[in-house]
């Protein structure tokens, strides 16, 4: 049971209103625009990380769902368990990048091995090695390598606040409003 | 030496640019701007997250110290302690904070008390007990907790880009809240 009340799209600010049905009426939004304060705000950071067509679909699903995997948040891997099908994983590979060591043998690409291996890496420890970063900086480039790290911390901080405030993830509700690439 | 290259300020658009000049040429800055299609949504969580009047700015840097000692981030900690002795916390405080001291011996009222406890617990287990729950929930209501998490949630993940890259601490420049 989520500890605090959602809020209603009718009783939020008008610009509020906008940019959660712009993403889908997802209880994590409705949670997190208690804070009124600083939501609008959050929820431009995410259009731009949910929007932006640097990574492929693909690969921001494998780096959301190893990193909600490793920080245990239930609501991101019930959310992106079903958006990762919808982007060309396959329930095998879904699997593996929510385990502890099957994602190693699943038959990844060398890039997408050498990102999770960085996810895992960070999320874990909080640093990664040099080699690792730079193997991941070589393959994709400064400004992907940038956007995978701000997924992964995105996400990682996301799921400390859908942890703390135990959000129960939506019975049919999916993030849906995303392009298609 | 950061190990992603830092992005040329002068080669950015005069929005970039113009925000910079208003919160600081800082090295953070510039690593982000290699991503430009989601720096921008990034700085606008930033404006409101320090625009905001929920908390004063002590709180915010009690709140930000201690995720950024946890998260075991130079980068942070090299902006945010000057930072927290500019809005009024002590050495001794500072000090406690950072694990060199005794947290509840250095002055901290039952509010930043409390701040300090969810983010050491949240950092430390992902998730909060229904005690921990229950006793920021009592000081800080809905709204307040809501953007508690908020705050931690943005410097947790922004310790991880910074440590990954290994940025280096800037030597002169300073954030401007």
């Amino acid at each position: 049971m989520t500890r605090i009340p959602y809020r209603r799209p009718e009783d939020m600010t008008e610009r509020a209103r906008e940019l959660t049905l712009e993403r889908g009426n997802l209880n994590v939004y409705r949670v997190l625009a208690n804070a009124e304060n600083v939501y609008p705000g959050w929820m431009l950071a995410g259009r731009a990380a949910l929007t932006s067509p640097v990574l492929s679909r693909r690969l921001r699903e494998l780096v959301v769902l190893r990193t909600a995997y490793l920080m245990d948040c239930a609501y991101e891997l019930g959310q992106h368990n079903d958006i990762a099908l919808t982007v060309g994983l396959t329930q095998h590979e879904i699997k593996a990048v929510i385990s502890d060591f099957d994602w190693q043998t699943a038959g990844f690409t060398s890039v997408e091995l050498a990102v999770l291996r960085l996810t895992s890496e960070l999320v874990t420890e909080r640093g990664a090695s040099g080699q690792l970063v730079d193997h991941v900086h070589t393959d994709l480039g400064s400004e992907a390598t940038v956007e995978v790290l701000m997924i992964i911390g995105r996400y990682a901080g996301l799921a400390l606040m859908l942890n703390a405030l135990d959000v129960d993830l939506d019975e049919t509700a999916r993030l849906p409003n995303l392009p298609t690439t | 030496m950061s190990r992603i290259p830092l992005a040329n300020l002068d080669q950015q658009p005069e929005s970039i640019r113009q925000w910079t000049a208003r919160r600081g040429n800082l090295n953070v800055f510039r690593l982000l701007m290699n991503a430009p299609k989601v720096f921008g949504g990034w700085t606008d969580m930033v404006d409101e997250l320090f625009a905001s009047p929920t908390f004063d700015a002590r709180m915010r840097e009690v709140i930000i110290l201690r995720v950024a000692h946890l998260q075991a981030s130079p980068y942070e900690l090299g902006q945010h302690v000057p930072l927290a002795r500019t809005v009024g916390l002590t050495d001794q405080q500072i000090d406690a904070i950072l694990d060199a001291g005794d947290l509840d011996g250095a002055g901290f009222d039952r509010a930043e008390r409390v701040a300090l406890d969810v983010v050491t617990e949240l950092c430390g287990t992902h998730r909060l007990t229904d005690d921990a729950f229950a006793a920021a929930h009592g000081v800080f209501g809905d709204e307040a907790l809501t953007e508690l998490l908020m705050i931690i949630s943005c410097y947790y993940g922004l310790a991880l880009v910074l440590n990954a890259a290994d940025l280096d601490v800037d030597v002169a420049a300073r954030f401007r809240p």
